[in-house]
């Protein structure tokens, strides 16, 4: 099983090049078999070393990634596309292969040895080999790295980096492809909805005009919003988080911290509130039935002082030195 | 106060009747808001008596110095001020890149009180400003709660809660001489007219909004929430079908008059018809022209093929000015949205292409505790109250839901907008409230249901507009009232628990957290006792007294005000960010080598270079806390000589001991943040308490700047930056040379006990 995956492996750069008669420089092999794929060529172990070994009169771009399900990197995969797309339109848009820039993929399935020679903890890893010997020759030998800390899986900051990193050789530009199936998917589900509206219009007059509806989405967009939703959005904080013993911990500690679970809770009790809140002031008293009404009250005021005292609580977590509570929480 | 005495109530007094009645509760309602303005105003003098009459944090410094070169050159010197002493060596043109409003207002008052006689140093007036307009404020919620709500007691509960709301508070403490600090008054009572004059569609209450809106301009930013807001409301109404001669007159009449005020203000200029964020109140300006225009002919020509000409037509108009207005954008005529504005919208924005904006605190996104900390219970009966505005959808209350859905998003996204909400969630809550109060606290009974089941209704509220018939699910039943005293007296029980524990909650915020000058920082002895830590006016008076009035110091932006205020020296740059590149010069020559950093501060003719370190006393807002925005600054503008990864080790981690990388503890602002710190310490033992982490055993040496000055906490440290060497080297070589010299006297020392054991 290993040598037959070794053996493919090592003859997949061979395949490519088969397409057209070798000429023994490394550049335009790699080049030509790059064009004739339309995507970085697939490298292992053996054919990185053959590439990135000096001297060298051309760049090398390699995206050290993992690829394999068992790693679950999901910036690989979404930037994976990206990148294909990249060398594809670069190597496209530079025919006459002026900026001499060879783009590959190591996968850490075929490339366990060179990621544990860099001692690689993450992927992806974008490296750049710059010509050694030649008109652009760069005196480093070590190859630039792209920072993907900041979490970027678009291909247009890569083609600014990479044309950062090679000022004195033409740059094809980056266009990103329409996306023409969104385009019309897009304009076909508009004018769906704009027929349907037409058509619905006696049924769907009412459906605008309702005051319920209306109040009922501000309320839901005002309880969103005072609970911390846009933090969650913004922050892209963790849905929950366990406290370390196995459990579910509800509550971030610290006062500029929250949870997306955390914030609901926090939404449903302020509706909760608001909405005993409306029922004592508006439903209660248009009850007719004095008995009724005496125990509504009683539901209502229990409801809205407990809640509050559990907020309070809760509170109390987030904020230490809060000394105010109510009971009975 | 006129309004005030109006008969607004028409609950039935138990004990008063007829004229007397309403005189006596006009006089009550008058010594209430008086209680309600003393009370706004004492519950914000905390850090006046607890410290002094200080000047607050870091805005507000500059506010003062402009103030005081006011009162000093007059208006004229003032308008056309241009200060060479920030930004050196650009300067800046001050009098037409701020907001006058502030320092006008506070000129105005130092001169009304000199004119009778009454010399108050123009601190004092600064100091006091904010205090004394959140007692405006608090009135004029008053004002504007009385427009929206018919119940008696709304009106009273929301200035109360204006008045004390840490929301607000937050930046009206006494001594935070802050726009804001009548900016909010100028927006509560703006709101106020402008509902005014749409409720009465006066040219007169409109032309006092404009007014009060060509004043908000001059003070405040923000003024482009009313004008978004103000639009937004005229269009809602005519989606609803609520067009009317009362809107359209009291629009026009404010825009057009509001257009020209803000024109007057050297900073806004033409921007109220180039900026995008003006263009929703143009184009509605322009709808209303229309939508007037087709009623007024189907007025006089009721045919319906006419009609039906009419909206096409004006459907047609509005797609054109609309092409019209994307082409005048793509065109470059009009300016896009500012930075500030559009990351609003787009939330990952300002991370991405403005770090500068990104990095000051008051625009981080609000967590929900902090919503509570600032409002309290208000915060849920905020969305009671915006429920109970659609019992009635009047006019003026389809305005409070826009406000609260529009103000909650802009409070969510960035912490500082919680100014702005604050005042719905007082109006709104106020008007909940009041209606539980106005239910609850009636003496008499209702009759049993059987007899008269909807004749007992103590107030008129249920009444709908005509035309709209549909009622809340809530309010379908009719009016009946409260049988038992039972359930009365639980529920006014419990409402006044809850509104002396908001009180005390209010207080204690206010005491605790907003109340602290940050210029000065309090610490408790063991004994309890207070302790005043005022390392950065030690500092900044060391700059002012031993320095030469021209010295240039460089510092980070956030003490530049400071600096231009208490030391009085030319700083690089400041706290008001005009000049990205030149803020990143400053991050570049904190974060690169000496050797880098030198040709920078040599250029920049830098004398003194001043950086906050907190590390001894675990003061947590100092610089190298602030270090990776300086960096990611830098970074914009040279993205190949400043790497933000550089500056975090091979794990991703942040840090300042042993492991930390090269670049940091290369880089120039390490070196002066812990430069000698070990020697306080015993050998190998130097701790870093804001960081929580030991230093390494050998501390950090600089050759091209020496310590000039270290405060007593060693809160701020000033470095003097070294003139060129005498004898044409570097400054590396010639401290290689100092150091070989000692290291050989040493050695021969040495040597020569060496020799004596042998």
């Amino acid at each position: 099983m290993r040598i037959s995956q070794f053996f493919t492996a090592a003859l997949l750069p061979f395949s490519a090049l088969a397409a057209k008669k070798p000429t023994g420089d490394r550049f335009q092999d790699s080049n030509a078999a790059q064009l004739a794929n339309g995507r970085p060529l697939q490298l292992d172990d053996k054919s990185y070393d053959a590439l990135t070994k000096g001297p060298r009169d051309y760049s090398v771009a390699v995206l050290l990634t993992a690829l394999d399900a068992r790693f679950s990197c999901t910036l690989c995969k979404a930037f994976q596309p990206e990148w294909e797309m990249l060398g594809k339109q670069w190597s496209k848009g530079d025919k006459k292969a002026e900026s001499r820039l060879v783009f590959g993929t190591l996968d850490f399935l075929d490339g366990k040895q060179t990621f544990q020679s860099m001692a690689l903890q993450t992927a992806p890893v974008l490296l750049l080999f710059r010509p050694t010997t030649g008109p652009n020759a760069y005196n480093d030998p070590i190859p630039a790295r792209f920072d993907f800390s900041s979490g970027t899986d678009k291909a247009e900051p890569i083609h600014t980096w990479l044309s950062r990193q090679l000022p004195n050789v033409p740059h094809p530009p980056f266009v990103r492809p329409l996306n023409y199936l969104k385009i019309g998917v897009t304009i076909t589900i508009v004018l769906g909805v704009i027929t349907f509206i037409a058509a619905a219009w006696p049924v769907f007059m009412p459906i605008i005009q309702n005051r319920n509806l209306w109040a009922a989405l501000s309320l839901i967009a005002v309880l969103l919003f005072t609970s911390g939703h846009m933090f969650n959005h913004i922050r892209k904080v963790p849905y929950v988080a366990g406290d370390g013993k196995g459990g579910i911990s509800y509550f971030a500690g610290g006062f500029q911290n929250q949870f997306g679970l955390e914030t609901q809770i926090v939404a449903g009790m302020y509706g909760i509130l608001a909405f005993a809140t409306i029922s004592l002031a508006l439903k209660v008293p248009r009850i007719a039935d004095p008995r009724a009404q005496q125990i509504a009250v009683f539901v209502w005021g229990g409801v809205i002082l407990g809640m509050y005292s559990f907020l309070l609580s809760v509170f109390r977590i987030k904020n230490g030195g809060y000394p105010f509570w109510l009971p009975p929480f | 106060m006129a309004s005030a005495t109006k008969p607004q109530s028409t609950a039935s007094g138990v004990f008063f009747e007829g004229e007397t009645a309403r005189n006596t509760r006009g006089l009550l309602r008058i010594i209430i808001l008086c209680t309600i303005a003393a009370t706004a105003v004492a519950s914000r003098l905390f850090s006046v008596i607890r410290f002094e009459s200080i000047i607050h944090e870091f805005d507000p410094w500059f506010n003062f110095r402009a103030t005081k070169y006011l009162v000093q050159n007059g208006f004229y010197d003032f308008w056309d001020w241009f200060d060479d002493r920030t930004w050196h060596p650009l300067g800046r043109v001050t009098g037409g890149t701020l907001y006058p409003g502030l320092m006008v207002t506070s000129g105005a008052i130092w001169h009304a009180l000199r004119a009778i006689s009454l010399p108050v140093d123009i601190r004092n007036i600064c100091v006091l400003l904010a205090p004394g307009f959140s007692g405006l404020t608090a009135f004029a919620s008053y004002l504007l709660t009385s427009e929206l709500s018919d119940s008696p007691s709304a009106g009273l509960l929301a200035a109360i809660f204006m008045g004390i709301a840490p929301g607000y508070i937050s930046r009206s403490v006494a001594g935070s001489y802050d726009n804001e600090a009548i900016a909010i008054f100028l927006l509560v009572f703006t709101f106020y007219l402008w509902i005014k004059a749409v409720k009465e569609g006066s040219v007169m209450w409109g032309a006092f909004a404009a007014l009060f809106y060509g004043y908000m301009v001059s003070a405040w930013g923000g003024y482009v929430f009313i004008t978004n807001l103000l639009p937004l409301h005229a269009f809602v109404l005519i989606c609803m079908g609520r067009f009317s001669p009362r809107l359209y007159v009291s629009y026009t009449t404010w825009y057009a008059l509001g257009t020209l005020a803000s024109m007057q203000i050297p900073f806004v200029g033409f921007l109220p018809i180039r900026s995008s964020e003006h263009m929703s109140a143009l184009g509605v300006f322009g709808l209303l022209q229309l939508v007037g225009f087709t009623d007024y002919i189907r007025q006089q020509l009721p045919s319906k093929q006419f009609q039906l000409l009419l909206r096409t037509l004006v459907l047609v108009i509005f797609v054109v000015a609309f092409g019209l207005l994307v082409l005048l954008t793509v065109s470059g005529t009009i300016a896009p949205w500012t930075g500030r504005f559009y990351s609003l919208w787009d939330t990952g924005y300002a991370k991405i292409h403005i770090p500068i904006i990104a990095s000051v605190s008051e625009h981080q996104p609000t967590a929900w505790p902090a919503f509570f900390f600032d409002l309290n219970m208000l915060i849920w009966l905020f969305p009671a109250g915006v429920y109970m505005c659609f019992r009635s959808l009047k006019d003026e209350q389809v305005f409070v839901v826009i406000y609260a859905v529009l103000a909650s998003y802009f409070a969510g996204v960035m912490v500082r907008l919680m100014l702005t909400l604050t005042p719905v969630v007082c109006i709104a809550a106020a008007m909940a409230l009041s209606q539980i109060l106005d239910t609850f606290l009636v003496a008499g009974e209702p009759a049993e249901p059987i007899e008269a089941p909807s004749t007992k209704t103590n107030d008129a509220k249920d009444k709908t507009v005509p035309g709209i018939p549909e009622v809340l699910r809530s309010t379908k039943g009719p009016l009946v009232g409260i049988y038992s005293y039972m359930s009365k007296a639980m529920i006014t029980g419990a409402v006044t628990c809850y509104l002396l524990l908001f009180v005390m909650h209010c207080t204690w915020v206010t005491s605790n957290a907003y109340s602290s000058p940050s210029v000065v920082l309090a610490s408790r002895l063991p004994d309890g006792s207070q302790h005043i830590i005022d390392d950065y006016r030690e500092a900044y008076y060391w700059l002012r007294q031993n320095t030469k009035p021209d010295a240039k110091v460089m510092s980070w932006w956030d003490y530049g005000y400071q600096i231009g205020g208490m030391a009085d020296r030319p700083t690089l740059v400041d706290n008001n960010t005009w000049n990205n590149t030149h803020i990143a010069t400053v991050g570049k020559a904190m974060s690169s080598r000496e050797e880098v950093s030198y040709p920078i501060m040599r250029q920049h003719e830098v004398d003194y270079v001043l950086v906050v370190f907190g590390g001894l006393l675990g003061y947590s807002g100092d610089d190298i806390n602030k270090f990776l925005w300086m960096i990611r600054i830098a970074e914009g503008i040279w993205p190949d000589e400043v790497k933000e990864r550089d500056f975090f080790t091979s794990r991703g981690e942040y840090r300042v001991d042993d492991e930390a990388p090269p670049a940091m503890k290369n880089s120039l602002m390490y070196k002066m943040s812990y430069y000698n710190f070990d020697k306080l310490f015993p050998a190998g033992q130097a701790q870093d308490r804001v960081r929580g982490s030991r230093l390494p055993a050998q501390g950090p040496e600089l050759s091209t700047v020496e310590e000039a000055f270290t405060s007593e906490n060693w809160i701020v440290r000033i470095y003097k930056v070294k003139d060129l060497d005498n004898l044409g080297r570097s400054h590396q070589d010639a401290g290689a040379f100092e150091k070989g010299n000692k290291k050989k006297k040493a050695g021969k020392r040495k040597g020569a006990r060496v020799l004596r054991v042998d």
